[in-house]
Parts: structure tokens; sequence; C-alpha cells
């Protein structure tokens, strides 16, 4: 064993044998989990990742137990087991719950449990940031699924159409728990995706250059990217909508200038991403599962990686082929659905990789392996009846019928759920001390593919004789008796199937970051190795894409702590960072440990959002002023002192201290500062799309507020950034100057929060009122947007002086610092871009 | 249950359709329904193929010989399978589909019949003009010429609805503050089923309506007995109804031309009696479905807009529903 | 002793509490007699006890102006009819026989001041257990409570003299005809004309509708829903429900024949108040007000030609707020309320008050 060869390049490894004898008992300590009730201020990814799965799957039982409350009342005509009401409920929250609090949130946590051990990281790069996202997720979502049992759900279906979901035809607080609750679970979705993205791009293992990282970590990265773009679309909806239901702003009223077409654009522009947001990883896990139960490589691992790439792109050319029916111009339907087809490309090309891998190997009949062939079947069936919607004819028929009710099933249930299950069956080895049982595994199977395909398949001809969508009953005599009673037939026995799994996880499942069961499928990614609470015991060389078959021996070598860091050389949490591209060590990046306050955070965030949706406005507020003082009180350690330069072995030294852009944090703004942007963009294609549906709503030059108006407030903008260059500048000069800096900032900040006041103050006083028209609605809108980032910063810009009265900043500990920046500028430009398209755009078309 | 009784118990009823094909899309009563059916033959056709070469890939994968699996397991297999050949099925099918699409929109006949159709929760308000533009308003219930090319412009009154009559045509939506346009014709005298197929709220599901297609020249003269005003009461019981009518408040919601009744906001009232259904195609009409909608109709359609009549002696109630029975 | 055996005591001591009570309750030893008064710690303690909880209670809204002459005058008719027989009234000390409760109801001049107005509110709109006092017999009209907290603010400063004025108006007690059931039944507490007026003479506050010249039928329905509940009202149920079917008929024929006296105010019509009474919205499905209220509707509608425009604000109100289906006329009209805006009832209140009445 000594004789075999290490992964780095020089063949030699890292450290020398024995390795000292209390490194690993300190490995443990630093790492060690909070002990009893405690676990639940844990921040390890392996246990938040435990928690995420387990609630996401539970969310998906309580969907799944929606869905036959639903087949009952639909098992035969003119039932009345649900009454209308309690059914628009349900058939709301089905949707809801499944897309929001099941489907994005399961991938999201088997990225966040898989990634770090599969890409030989110690953890995520920001810990208390997931737990954070995984907590607001549990609370927000729970107290959202508990509206169901009091009445108070949300009806207006889960794409919200107004005017159906605005006040007039949705009083009461139902579409507003939606509108909250949803895009607030969106932004703890966002949370995630940052912390994907950073943890991919930046924590993986030396060596491992994206070419040779695995298609998992691929698509969980394209999945965030996605995330990223995709996401502020809904965010600006559920904004525009809740401000149009609370203060009667008219964003999509058509008799006061709105349009209702514009929610729709923006919802599926989300929406459409949304369906490969959670297909992606699904595929991703397919793609580690073929090669592991084939015992090959990936055939067409380039092609799958320029695929994935290319349906990410074009899943946001898509959206308006959910709007087939609208009455758009031909030509935009002919190019939409020449876009629809071209996304099934993409998909091809996947399929057919995995059936050459099939070809390349001998597949081991596994439970997992009948999830994938499953997976195979329904998910091809599903892309099939895709291309069918895509024909803009076809769908005038299709849409909105029972036929795209059974298309959308196969392809999400097809491509995410059979994947997922697929997915419990092969990892659960590398976390739990038993695998999950495979007769029982295999019986699941065959009870959920069949019952499925029973279920589902009629639908199919339901649709096209004739039944819609989203009716609570149907009259006798129109030929969809029979066929609506198999399909709930069908539910019942896919609902038998989930239930197995549940008894299997439940005798079989035994969590454990100790002595899993193993490498029992001989799969050939890092995840396989033995994973304990600190991940690897050394942090491996890679340079291959299933490093454990090029290297036999590497689990054990890792286990005995040759590669890098085999311990805690700071005697903090750390985990090694990368460069983006080639995988090249860059530094050591310490980790904050177990706390509450992102917990409490969490829960105020959730509490902040929810009682507002019942308008306990002061409570509240005090929940908004909480959960801010919580995630100041979390950040407050968060960025150590330098500890000097380290050694992680094989002659690499690493600093503990960077920034700029080797460091993570700096990542994690820049994507949050693309959000920002993202939302923004959307913000702009809102106002023009208005603009473009009613331009006599936009006043004439002479009506708009006199010119000095927005220049003074561009000159306040202006003043405001150059406070900030001059403050970068004095930062980076010497700490004496901490007095002036302290001033530059102060200045800067209130000429940013005068430059808000000052342009809202220009419209009010020229007469424009956001209920008047859609246009003002529109351009107050801009002001809550520009709000919103101002109000970031004043509270950033607070937390910088606090620390650097603490001494906690300084010229080269200038992190807090340097993002402040970051987003600073980006509001100073945001502001720009406003003010010339509120004041600058009607004078240009007026 | 085996997948090859899943078969047949799904195909029995496809085969049985013709006994009730009054509201679907694969049996077409229209030359747009018809156009979409066989590009919806040919999509199956495809798609079945596509679907067994997949399955056919499959399995000589996983059991075939080695050199069919080794000619498999390549990335040419991959981009033969992946991009090539879906690029060259798929480029075909859309330009048929965007030849259907531009024969479904054309307009053939510049002098269609017009007809204007409100959604309303949860009804359809169907409004025709006479040669000299006055309107000939009615509910839930449309007639058309056999033959003649119809130009339905559709609106809506509170929220999104959609204008579906899947034997004659695919489906357009209803926007409150736009009109859209959508073309169709019957090419045989029939009743034809519609139903609203954008969720609109509360009782989506029972907002139907039917077409009811006839020969041109009936056409006309329907038309023109529509656009009279209501026949006068005969009779004292009938007299009493129209009172009633009137003093309850009736008018105030419900037009009945040739009487002071003249409200806008629930359906046109001026020949429900002539009308093969009730509360958008939920009830036969009669007697009995006209008081137990006027007495009960929060049961029948929760949510709708008309509060419960519960004022009416039986005598009155019958009085009342007879009226609006004999208004035909 | 582990956790199973620290639980296990525990709901051994809870079942032997649950015993000993019901040991107590079933021997009889307690005495219920209400001729021996509380102990006088128990006295401290119950009296401790109610003061928080109303505290605690009372909700936080805003009351309406409590100093309108037509809410108290509402107001101390109620209390005459319902309050004064327990709590005696200016001029009338309360009864023996009220007295003798336990405990025994409290003399109001002077225990009014120290609760707010939402104390007292809670406490007219819910009553008290174990005391007597009892509830709203609705809970649903808010705005009759607040008239009786208003007047009950003016309680301790009222003369014997002002208070018969208030309560009684000018009622007397003489004939026995329909006009004399409409002025005395039992007694004067029954009295209609007390707050609705009488010929020539319309109500004194304008909180209280003009029956006069209403359809018959319309007036003897309307008594008939107060005194089942379907139409709520604290103040009218109790003396709805005092009126024999044949008294309900006559009163309702007697004011029906009455001529409409001319309006103590003239109200301010404006032109949307016509417009939506005439031809209502159509978008906001309203349908025109005067389809069903004008003099040729059914004889079960009312007329709203010249009535108090405060009367009719609160009674849409009170149908949008509504609960139950009520009446089979509340059924028609509560969906309809509900579609008004808080405007639109204030300009179609105010626009039928100016019309003049038409019998």
């Amino acid at each position: 064993m000594t004789k075999a060869k290490a992964a780095t390049p020089s063949g030699e490894f890292p450290h020398k044998l024995p390795r000292p004898k209390d490194e690993l008992a300190r490995l443990k300590e630093v790492w060690a989990l909070p002990k009893g009730w405690r676990i639940l201020s844990a921040v390890n990814n392996t246990v938040i990742g435990y928690f995420y799965i387990a609630t996401a799957f539970g969310f998906f039982v309580l969907a799944g137990i929606l869905a036959l409350l639903m087949r009952t009342q639909l098992a035969v005509p003119d039932n009345d087991f649900i009454g209308q009401e309690t059914y628009n409920q349900i058939f709301t929250m089905h949707g809801t719950v499944m897309m929001f609090l099941f489907a994005v949130p399961a991938v999201e946590a088997m990225g966040v449990l898989l990634l770090p051990q599969m890409l030989g990281a110690r953890d995520l790069p920001f810990p208390r940031l997931g737990a954070f996202a995984f907590w607001a997720y549990l609370v927000g979502g729970s107290v959202f699924f508990c509206t169901l049992f009091v009445g108070m759900a949300p009806s207006g279906g889960w794409f919200m159409y107004p005017p159906l979901s605005g006040e007039r035809f949705s009083p009461g607080v139902g579409a507003d728990f939606w509108l909250l609750g949803i895009g607030f679970i969106e932004i703890s979705a966002i949370a995630g995706a940052i912390e994907i993205i950073v943890g991919v791009l930046r924590t993986r293992a030396p060596g491992m250059s994206l070419d040779k990282m695995p298609i998992f970590a691929w698509t969980m990265l394209i999945l965030a990217g996605m995330i990223v773009f995709a996401f502020p679309a809904i965010i600006l909806a559920t904004i525009l909508l809740e401000l149009e239901r609370a203060f009667g702003w008219p964003f999509f009223i058509a008799e006061r200038g709105g349009d209702a077409l514009l929610w729709q654009h923006l919802f599926w522009f989300f929406g459409h991403p949304e369906v490969y947001i959670i297909f992606l990883p699904a595929a991703g896990m397919v793609s580690m599962i073929v090669p592991a139960m084939t015992g090959t490589t990936l055939v067409g691992h380039r092609l799958i990686v320029v695929a994935l790439i290319a349906t990410g792109f074009f899943s946001f050319g898509l959206w308006v082929h959910h709007m087939f029916t609208t009455g758009i111009p031909a030509l935009s339907l002919g190019f939409f659905s020449a876009a629809s087809m071209a996304v099934s490309i993409p998909s091809g090309i996947q399929v057919f990789a995995w059936i050459a891998t099939l070809a390349a190997g001998r597949l081991k009949l596994t439970a997992a392996s009948l999830f994938v062939l499953g997976f195979l079947f329904v998910f091809t069936l599903g892309g099939l009846t895709g291309v069918m919607v895509a024909m803009v004819p076809f769908d005038w028929q299709a849409h909105d019928t029972y036929f795209v009710v059974a298309h959308f099933h196969y392809v999400l249930v097809g491509g995410m759920v059979f994947p997922l299950f697929a997915a419990f069956y092969y990892w659960a080895p590398a976390f739990s001390r038993r695998p999950l049982s495979e007769r029982l595994g295999k019986w699941a199977f065959w009870l959920i593919f069949l019952g499925f395909n029973v279920a589902f398949f009629p639908m199919h001809i339901t649709g096209l004789i004739g039944m819609p969508r989203r009716v609570y009953t149907y009259p006798a005599g129109l030929g969809w008796d029979t066929l609506n009673l198999i399909s709930t037939f069908g539910a019942f026995v896919v609902a038998g199937g989930v239930l197995l799994i549940l008894v299997d996880l439940a005798r079989n499942l035994r969590p454990t970051l100790q002595d899993s069961a193993g490498n029992v499928w001989k799969a050939g990614t890092l995840e396989w190795m033995e994973n304990h609470v600190y991940g690897a015991r050394s942090v491996p060389h890679v340079d291959s894409r299933e490093p454990l078959w090029t290297h036999p021996t590497m689990t054990d070598d890792v286990h005995e702590g040759r590669y890098y860091l085999p311990g805690s050389v700071t005697g903090a949490r750390e985990t090694i960072v990368t460069s983006p591209v080639e995988g090249a060590p860059q530094c050591v990046m310490r980790l904050s440990g177990p706390g509450w306050a992102h917990v409490l955070a969490a829960v105020f965030t959730a509490a902040f959002f929810l009682l507002l949706t019942v308008k306990l406005v002061t409570a509240a507020i005090v929940s908004g002023v909480l959960a801010v003082v919580m995630i100041l009180a979390w950040m407050w350690d968060s960025d150590p002192a330098s500890a000097g330069t380290v050694d992680i072995g094989g002659g690499i030294r690493l600093p503990t201290y960077v920034s700029g852009p080797t460091h993570p944090a700096w990542w994690a703004m820049i994507v949050l500062i693309l959000v920002a942007g993202a939302l923004y963009l959307s913000y702009v294609f809102a106002y023009l799309y208005l603009w473009t549906v009613s331009p006599q709503g936009w006043p004439s030059a002479d009506a708009l507020p006199d010119a000095p108006g927005p220049a003074a407030a561009a000159g306040l903008l202006v003043a405001s950034g150059l406070a900030l260059a001059a403050a970068s500048r004095v930062l980076s000069r010497k700490d004496r100057f901490r007095g002036a800096l302290a001033a530059l900032v102060a200045f800067g900040v209130i000429t940013l929060v005068a430059a808000l006041a000052l342009d809202i103050w220009t419209q009010w006083r020229g007469g424009l009122r956001p209920e008047a028209s859609g246009y003002a609605a529109m351009v107050y809108a801009n002001a809550v947007l520009q709000g919103q980032i101002v109000a970031a910063i004043v509270v950033m810009a607070g937390f910088m002086l606090a620390r650097l009265a603490a001494g906690r900043l300084d010229g080269s500990r200038r992190v807090v610092f340097d993002n402040l920046a970051i987003l600073w500028w980006y509001a100073v430009g945001q502001g720009l871009v406003g003010l010339a398209l509120t004041h600058g755009f009607p004078r240009l078309v007026g | 249950m085996t997948p090859r009784r899943a078969i047949t118990s799904v195909s029995v009823p496809v085969l049985l359709s013709g006994c009730s094909d009054v509201q679907s899309a694969l049996a077409p009563m229209g030359p747009d329904a018809s156009r979409i059916f066989t590009l919806a033959g040919i999509l199956f056709a495809g798609a079945a193929v596509v679907m067994l070469i997949v399955l056919a890939a499959l399995w000589i994968a996983m059991r075939g010989s080695p050199d069919a699996r080794r000619g498999l397991a390549t990335d040419r297999a991959v981009i033969v399978g992946g991009i090539a050949f879906p690029t060259v099925t798929l480029i075909a099918l859309l330009g048929y589909g965007v030849w259907v699409m531009r024969a479904n929109i054309t307009p053939v006949d510049a002098a269609a019949v017009q007809i204007e159709v409100v959604g309303e929760q949860w009804w359809w308000r169907v409004v025709y003009r006479d040669a000299e533009g006055r309107r000939i308003e009615s509910a839930n219930e449309i007639r058309i010429p056999v033959g003649r090319e119809v130009e339905f412009r559709l609106t809506s009154a509170d929220v999104i609805h959609s204008f579906w009559v899947p034997n004659l045509a695919g489906k357009l939506d209803m926007f409150p503050g736009r009109t859209t346009t959508l073309r169709l014709s019957a090419d045989r005298p029939g009743v034809y089923r519609g139903q609203c197929a954008e969720y609109c709220g509360g009782a989506h599901a029972l907002m139907a309506m039917e077409v009811v297609a006839v020969p041109e020249a009936d056409f006309a003269v329907w038309l023109a007995t529509e656009a009279m005003p209501a026949p006068a009461p005969v009779g004292e019981t009938d007299k009493r109804g129209q009172t009633l009518f009137l003093a309850a408040g009736c008018g105030a919601c419900h037009a009945i031309r040739g009487t002071s009744a003249n409200g806008v906001i629930g359906p046109d009232l001026t020949r429900v009696g002539a009308r093969r259904f009730i509360a958008a195609a939920t009830l036969p009409t009669s007697r009995e479905t006209l008081a137990r909608v006027i007495v009960d109709g929060q049961h029948i359609k929760p949510g709708n807009g008309m509060p419960p009549f519960r004022i009416f002696s039986p005598g009155e109630l019958d009085a009342l529903s007879g009226y609006l029975a004999g208004l035909k | 002793m582990g956790w199973p055996g620290l639980l296990g005591s525990l709901a051994g001591l809870a079942a032997a509490g649950l015993c000993v009570v019901l040991l107590v309750a079933w021997s009889g030893i307690y005495n219920v007699s209400a001729s021996r008064g509380h102990w006088p710690l128990v006295e401290l303690l119950l009296r401790f006890g109610m003061e928080n909880s109303v505290e605690a209670h009372a909700p936080d809204i805003v009351p309406p102006r409590l100093d309108d002459p037509d809410l108290v005058r509402l107001g101390a008719a109620h209390f005459h009819t319902g309050c004064a027989y327990c709590h005696g009234a200016p001029g009338s000390p309360m009864s023996a026989i009220a007295r003798h409760m336990l405990p025994p109801p409290p003399e109001l001049t002077d225990r009014v001041d120290p609760w707010s107005d939402q104390e007292l509110f809670w406490i007219v709109k819910h009553g008290f257990k174990y005391t007597g006092m009892p509830a709203w017999t609705t809970q649903e009209r808010d705005d009759e409570v607040w008239a009786l907290v208003a007047f009950l603010r003016h309680l301790p400063r009222l003369d014997p003299l002002t208070y018969r004025e208030l309560a009684l108006g000018d009622v007397m007690t003489e004939r026995q005809d329909g006009r004399a059931i409409a002025m005395t039944t039992s007694g004067a507490d029954e009295a209609c004309a007390r707050c609705h007026g009488t010929e020539g003479k319309g109500p004194l506050s304008d909180l209280v509708p003009r029956l006069h010249g209403q359809p018959a039928a319309m007036l003897e329905r309307a008594l008939r829903a107060y005194a089942s509940g379907e139409r709520p009202s604290g103040i009218m149920k109790p003396i709805a429900t005092a009126l024999s079917p044949r008294a309900k008929q006559q009163v309702a024929d007697y004011y029906a024949s009455l001529a409409v006296p001319p309006p103590r105010t003239q109200a301010e019509a404006s032109e949307a108040g016509r417009r939506l009474a005439t031809e209502g919205d159509a978008t906001a499905e309203i349908p025109a007000c005067l389809s069903c209220h004008d003099a040729q509707a059914l004889a079960i509608y009312p007329r709203l030609a010249g009535q108090n425009a405060p009367y009719m604000a609160n009674q849409l109100r009170a149908l949008q707020r509504g609960s139950g289906e009520g009446s089979a006329t509340r059924a028609i009209m509560a969906p309809i309320a509900r579609r008004l805006s808080e405007r639109q009832i204030v300009e179609l209140s105010a626009w039928f008050a100016s019309l003049p009445a038409t019998p």
C-alpha cells in the first residue's frame, strides 16, 4: 500500500506517515457537532443536508396526500367529496408545495449534502448561510402549509394569475400568504444558490479543474446560475402584485393602465427555467449513477456538459410557450415554438449518452438502476409530449387540459422524482450505516412506475377529449368517467410505492457521520471515500474524473492523512479555496461553526413575512428588526483576522486571509449583485412592457417633473460614488485616517438616501400618485427597488463602521468594506439608470 | 394492474368516444379542428416511432450483441441519436406546425359572421349585431351558421377566461381590457360543447356553453327572432310571473327586451326559455331548474353573483319560473 | 426516579384531583345559594380577575364619536328597555329583586368612569359569566353596543327629568288599538314611539329608521326577523320578542298608515349617489338600488326615499359584516352590500335621505 503512487503531479504524497498522534483528535474536536438538542445549532453541510432532504421529502408526502384527495374527488363525476373552494385551495397548494417546497429545496438539499463530499471540500464556504436558508425554508414552509388547515390557503392556482389573484377577486389573506410566503422561500433558494455557486467554483479539491468536475457538480452550478437569473423575475412579480393588493398600485388592472399579461411574462420567465432547475440536477444524479452501476466512465462527458449549459441557456428563451393561447402575434409564436423544440435536443443528447454508457458497461439491475431506467422511459415520453405542445396549433387544443397535466407530470415526476428515488437508493450507503433494502426498493419501483403510468397515461386522452385542468368536478356523459377512475386508481398505487419507500427509510436508514456502509457500488467519485463530519480526513489531489478508479488506494491514503490538510492548521474549521477553473490552491478559508444567531435570524425573518401577511404590522416590524440584529450578530465573527501563512502539505504554503476576487465572499457578493441586477432588469422589462401595451398612459414631456429635480438626484448619486471612491483610497492608505473614513462613509450613505428621497419627492410634488395609473405605479416601484438596496447599504455601512470602531476593520482586513463597496457601486449605478428610465425615457418617446 | 390491462382500459373509451364526443378535440367538426387533428395524428405516430427507437436502443444497450453495443457506446452514436436525428425531425415538424398555425389564423371570409363573447365569472355573454349594428344579446348558447366563417371577438369582464370549443377549434384566452379574435367554422349541423379553459376562480368547473351550428337559412331566421322583443306574457300566471319579475327587482341585473327590465349585470333573459341549458350549460332549461336557480343558485354554482331569492311563495315561484320558461 | 416514574406520579395526582372535584360536586356539599354572598377574600379575588380579564380582552379599536346626540338617545332608549330593571336609572332606583342577585348589579352612576370606552364596550358586548350580566343578544351589531356606551358616558351627569326625556320621549299610556300598542305594551318600556316617533313626528335619533309610510308587509317581516334573530339587533330583539304576532301586524299597519313627517336635517346629496342608486355600477356588479327600493317594488322591500342617512349607512355596514345568511331579504341584500365601498355607502345614504318620501 505504501508503494502506491499519489495523485499529485509529482507522484509524491504531500504528507509523510505516521501523522502526529493528536492531529486527528484535534480535527475531530474542531469539527465536533453540538450534542443533544443543540444539534439544531449545527451548520455542517452533512447535518443541514440531512434536515433539508428530510423536510423536502416531508413536503413531497404532504403534497402527495393533497393529490390523493384531488384524485378521490375526481374519481367519479358530480362528486361532492370535496367542495369547490377547498378543492381550489388544494390544487393550488399541491402545485405550489411541489414546486416551491419540494422540488427546488430537494435538489438544493442534494447539493448541500453531496457537493462538499464530491468536491473534496470540508464544508460549503458559508455554512451559516446554508443553515439560515434551511431554517427559513422550514419555518416559512411549515406555516405556509398550515394555512390549509385554517382555510386561509390561497386558491388562485400556483401560477396566481391576476386579476384573479388581485384584491378584488381574491379578498382575504390567502393570496398574500402565497405572495409573501413564496417570495420569502425564493429568497431562501437564492441564498442556497449563492452558497452552491461559490462552493462549486471555489472549494474544489486541488487539481480538480472544471473538466474533471463530476457532472452532478456541473448541474448544480448551472442550476444555481439559473436560480440567480430566473428567481428575480418572480420576486419582482410578487412584489408588484403585493403592492397592488396592499396599496392599490394598479400594475395588473387593465382599466387603470396596468396589464394582466405582464404577470404571465414575469411568472413564466421564472416558471419555465424552474422546470429545468428541477430537472438538471436530477439529470446530474443520473449521470453519476449510470457510470457507477455500469462500472464504466460516462460516454460523451463533454457533450453532456455542453448540453447542460445549452439547456440552461435555452430555458430562458421559452417562457412564451406557456402563453400560446393568449393571442400574441404569430411571429413570436413561431419563434418560441422553435426555441421550445430546440431545447429537446440537449435532453436527447443526454438520453443517448446514458444509453451509450449502458452499452459500454454492464448494468447491475439494482433498485437505483430500476429507477434510472424508469426515469428514461417516463422522461422520454414526457419529452415527446413536450415536443407536441411546443407545436402551437396542437397546444391550442391541449393547453390547460389534462393532456398538459399528463405531460408535465411525465416530465417532472419522470425527470425529477424517479432520479431522486434512484439517488436515495444509490447514495444511502454513503451516509447511513446500512444501505436501503434492494427488495423493498424494487417493489417500490414497480408500484410507482406502473401506478404512475396507469394514473397519468390516460390523462393524455382525457385532455384531448375535452377535460380542462383545475376543475373540481365534471358532468357525467362526456366520456371522462372511466378514464378518471383509472387515473385515481393509479394514483393510489403510486402512493403505495411511496409508502414502501417510507417503510424502507424507517427500517434501514441509519444516519451516521462515522461508519457509513461505504462504497458498496464501487463508484469512482470522492463522496464514496469515508464521510466524516469534516468530510474526508485529508483533501486529495484530483487528476481524473473518477479518482477512486484511477487511484484504488486513494480512500486509504486520504484516511491516513497523506494528502493535503490532514488536520486543522489554524485551530478553526477550514477548507481549501482553489481557483475557479484550474482548481489551484489559493488560500485556506476559515469557516464558522455552530451558533444560534442564524437560526433565530431565520425564524425572525420568517416571522416578519408571515406577520406582515396577517397585517400584524407592529409585530412584523419588531421581528424584522430582530432578524437584522441576529444577522449582524452572526456576521460579527465571520471575518477573522489573518492567522498568517500556513502549510497544507506538499510544500504548498497558503495565506489565511485574502481580499478582493480571491476571497469567496467577493464571489458571493458578485452573485448577489447579479441577482439584484436581474431583479432590476426584470423591472425595466416590466416598465417597457407596460409602455408598449398602453403608451397613452405615459405623460408627455411637459407633464413630467422639471429637469432640475432628477438632475440634482443624479448629482447626489455621483457625490455618493465619489465619497465611496475616496473612502476606499483612505482605507488602503493608513489606519490613522479612521475618522476621515467614517465621515466619508457617512456622507456617502446620506447622499445616497437623499438622492432617493429627492426623487420620490420630485415625483410626489409633481402630482404623481402611485394608485393613479399603471405608469405611476411603475415609477414608484423603481423607488421601492432602489429603496431595498439603499436600506441594505445603510445597515451594512453601520455594521462596517461598528467594525471599524471595534478595530475589526483595517487596510488589510477589509472584506466587509469591499463587500459594502460592491453593493454601493451597484446602487449608484442602478440609481442613475432608474433616473434615466423614469425621467429620460418618457421625454424620449413623449 | 398489468400494463396490458392498463392499455386495454385506456383504449376502450377511446374507441367508444363516438358516443360522447360533444366536447372532444378528437372528433373535429370544422376545418380548424380537423387540421389540428391531423397534426395530432402525425405527432402521435412520430412520438410512437421515436419512443420505439429509444426503447430499442436501450434494449440493445443492455441485451444486444457485443458488436451492436460497441457501436452504441460512442460519441458518434450520441451525436447521431441526440443531435442529428432530432434536429432533422424537429425542423420538418416545425415547418408543418407553422403552416397549420397560419392556416388557422388567416381569415378566409372577409364577411365573416361576427359574434362578441365576454367571459364573466362564471358564464358567457354573447352579443350578435344585426345589419344595422344593433346589439342582440344572449348568453351561454351560441348559434352559428354551418359552413360560414365566424369571427369571435373575445374579451372578459373580470378575470382571465379561455374560450374553447374543442370540436371546432383550439382555445383562445379572454382578457379584461383586451380583445382577442378567434375564427372558426363548423362543417355540419350539431351541438358542440365548450368550456372555460383558463382557471377563473370558484366555479370555473361549471363555466360551460354550447355552440349550436344550424344551416345558414335557419340561422338567419333565428337571428331575426332573437332580435325581436320578448313575447308578451299570455295567461294570468305568466302575467303574474312578469309582474313578480319586475317588482322583485330581477330587472336590475337581467334584461328582458320589451319590458322595463334592462339590467346588464347578469345574463340577458329575453329568450332564456329557448336555450337548451341554463347556468352556463350546467342545468337543462325547465320550470323546475329555473326555480332552483332563483331560490338556490348559490348551491348550484357557489360564489356566483346572484343572491338567493327565497322570498316567493310556491305559487309565486311557479308563476315566475313559468314566465321565464315561456320566453322563447 | 426516572422520567416514566415522574410522569406516572403526575398522571396519578391529576386523576386523584379530578376524583375529588367530582366527589364534591356529587356530594352536594357546596352551597350554591345566592343568599349568603361570597367570602370577602373570594370576592376580592373574583373582582381582581374580572377587572384584569376586561383589561386584557378589551379590543384595540377606535370608538365612534361618543358625544353624538343620535348615539346617546338610541343608547338611552335601549338602556331603559334592557338595563334599567337591574341597574336602576336616574329617578327610578334599582328593583328590590335585582338587589338580591349575586353579585348584586352595581348602580352605574359612579361605576362607569374607571373603565375606558373600549372596556365598557367589551363588557356590554360580552357580559360576565356567573353574574347575571348578559351578553348583547347579537354579536354582529357593534354599532348598537357603542350607542349604549355613549349613553353610559352621559349617565353619571343625568337628572331624572333629562333621563326620561332621552329614554322615553313623550310616550304615554292610554288606548288599546294599534296606536296604543305602538305607544305602550306592558309598560312604557317596549313602546316603539320612544325611538321611532309617532304621527307627525319622526325619530329623534338619526340612527333610528323612519317607519312612517313603509309597506306594512316589510315592517311586519322585519319584526319577525328581529324576534327570530335572523336580523341581528340587540335593541330590537327584546322588543320584537315581546310582541305577539297580532301585535306585530297591528303595529306594522299603524306605522304604514302614517304620513311621513319632514326630515330633521337636510342631507347633502351627491351626483355619484344618484347615479349609483338609479343606474347601479355594472362593472362592480352593483344593481340599481331603485329596482327594489322604489314605490313600485314588492311590499316586502323597504322604501328608501327620505330614510335617515346614518341609519341606512349603519344597516349597510351591518349587512357587509353579517356572517349568517339571515332573513330571506337580507340574503338578497347582503352580497350586494358587500360590493359597496365605504364611500359608496355614504353617498347612497345621503342621496336617499335627501329625497322627499313617496309613500
